[in-house]
């Protein structure tokens, strides 16, 4: 027991803090996330610090707010992108300080954008056969007008108590018709993109729409 | 003749960028598999040897390095940029496809493959960057050399050999990533009346 007791109050340098992730939402800014270690029984601060290819300068972290706990967040201006960052965390208490592992990162390979914005669904029907027309916005911050990131976007439907995802790819365009939908039903919509070289961002929160009851005409009939 | 002169005239600078944007797209989708596949065999302690992106042999073409300076950048200046790239890895290609069929990795095959597809993107996007290169006046037509002095014997060990691979294959996927990105800010300029694309 004494030394079950001693052992818990033992005091020791931070355990190894480990960088987690890191990501870029649009090829202008990114952010990197770390986890700590244990803290030894004592107060404990941890530091991020970096140094760029080409430079033997190390900086520290410029901005631990924006992104939240245990994060760093590199404004458009400490960011630079075909350049290395070779990122390390540093965990420091009286006892001692304890590094973590090094991360090299190119910020060109670490985008993901934020999901789609405004994702719109309506019913059409000024055809014979109604059809769902999915449209949306890229996420804010991601400038494609300029060209500097393109991305490309995927929709999925699902009919009301069903459990399958119907998924479709839509290219680059900000707009999909689903045809065929089922009379009465209610579906939820989602969408999500990729940059051209990147990973896909979450789905969009879900839009839902309920497709009017109606009677698909029999073709045979029009030839009988 | 005259007809088919006219007939090339007509295709609008937009859908050529597309086009050449397209080529890129896949050139840099094809040295990313190509890092990734020699990553999954690669020594690990060879790995801590490998060159610093510094010393890739197109290092020292000054190129942009975020948004803001891209987008300062003229078009024919831009254009420049990629010409430069892509002459710059005409020799280290030929060096990484005969390299590659003797390579000491399981996935030989399949890398030797894909530096082939990625040689014939890369000479059809710069004969293609020619005719373009061509209708935007002299300043685009211009082009830096960058030189590849890095000899065409990648060594005598295995190790030596994947090293200097793996260092030429992550040099081409930065200036891959340039060329497709610089081309296709040239593509949404010339296309503003497209919003579909942009």
């Amino acid at each position: 027991l004494f030394i079950q007791l001693a052992e818990g109050k033992r005091h020791a340098p931070p355990g190894k803090p480990t960088l987690t992730s890191c990501r870029s939402p649009e090829k202008e800014t990114f952010t990197c996330w770390w986890e700590p270690g244990s803290d030894g029984g004592l107060p404990t601060t941890h530091a991020l610090y970096y140094r760029k290819e080409n430079s033997e300068t190390v900086y520290e972290c410029p901005d631990y707010k924006t992104a939240g706990e245990n994060s760093c967040f590199f404004s458009k201006n400490d960011t630079s992108i075909w350049v290395n960052y070779n990122i390390t965390v540093v965990a420091t208490n009286v006892l001692g300080r304890t590094f973590s592992d090094p991360v090299d990162i190119d910020v060109v390979y670490i985008v993901m954008p934020n999901p789609p914005e405004e994702v719109r669904v309506s019913v059409t029907q000024n055809t014979d056969w109604p059809f769902l027309r999915v449209s949306w916005e890229p996420p804010k911050k991601a400038d494609t007008r300029s060209g500097w990131i393109t991305l490309i976007y995927e929709v999925r439907i699902q009919l009301e108590n069903e459990d399958e995802w119907e998924v479709h790819p839509a290219g680059q365009q900000k707009v999909f018709n689903i045809f065929s939908p089922r009379s009465g039903g209610t579906y939820q919509v989602q969408v999500r993109c990729k940059p051209d070289h990147g990973f896909w961002s979450e789905w969009s929160p879900s839009t839902y729409v309920k497709v009017p009851e109606y009677f698909p005409r029999e073709k045979s009939m029009w030839i009988l | 003749v005259v007809y088919l002169v006219a007939m090339c005239r007509a295709v609008p600078i937009g859908d050529l960028l597309d086009r050449a944007s397209q080529r890129s797209d896949k050139m840099h989708s094809l040295s990313t598999q190509l890092t990734q596949e020699m990553d999954t065999h690669f020594p690990p302690y060879g790995r801590m040897q490998m060159q610093r992106p510094a010393e890739c042999h197109t290092s020292t073409l000054q190129t942009p390095n975020d948004k803001e300076q891209a987008l300062q950048v003229s078009n024919s200046d831009l254009m420049s940029l990629v010409r430069s790239l892509l002459q710059a890895w005409v020799d280290p290609l030929v060096i990484l496809s005969n390299s590659a069929i003797t390579l000491p990795h399981p996935a030989k095959s399949s890398i030797s493959s894909k530096i082939q597809e990625l040689q014939e993107h890369s000479k059809s996007l710069a004969d293609g960057l020619d005719i373009l290169s061509g209708k935007m006046g002299p300043a685009a037509q211009a082009t830096s050399s960058l030189p590849y002095t890095g000899g065409t014997d990648l060594g005598q060990d295995r190790v030596t050999i994947l090293n200097k691979f793996g260092f030429l294959l992550s040099c081409l996927r930065r200036d891959s990533h340039k060329i497709d990105s610089f081309l296709k800010v040239l593509r949404c300029r010339a296309v503003k009346l497209q919003p579909e694309l942009c």
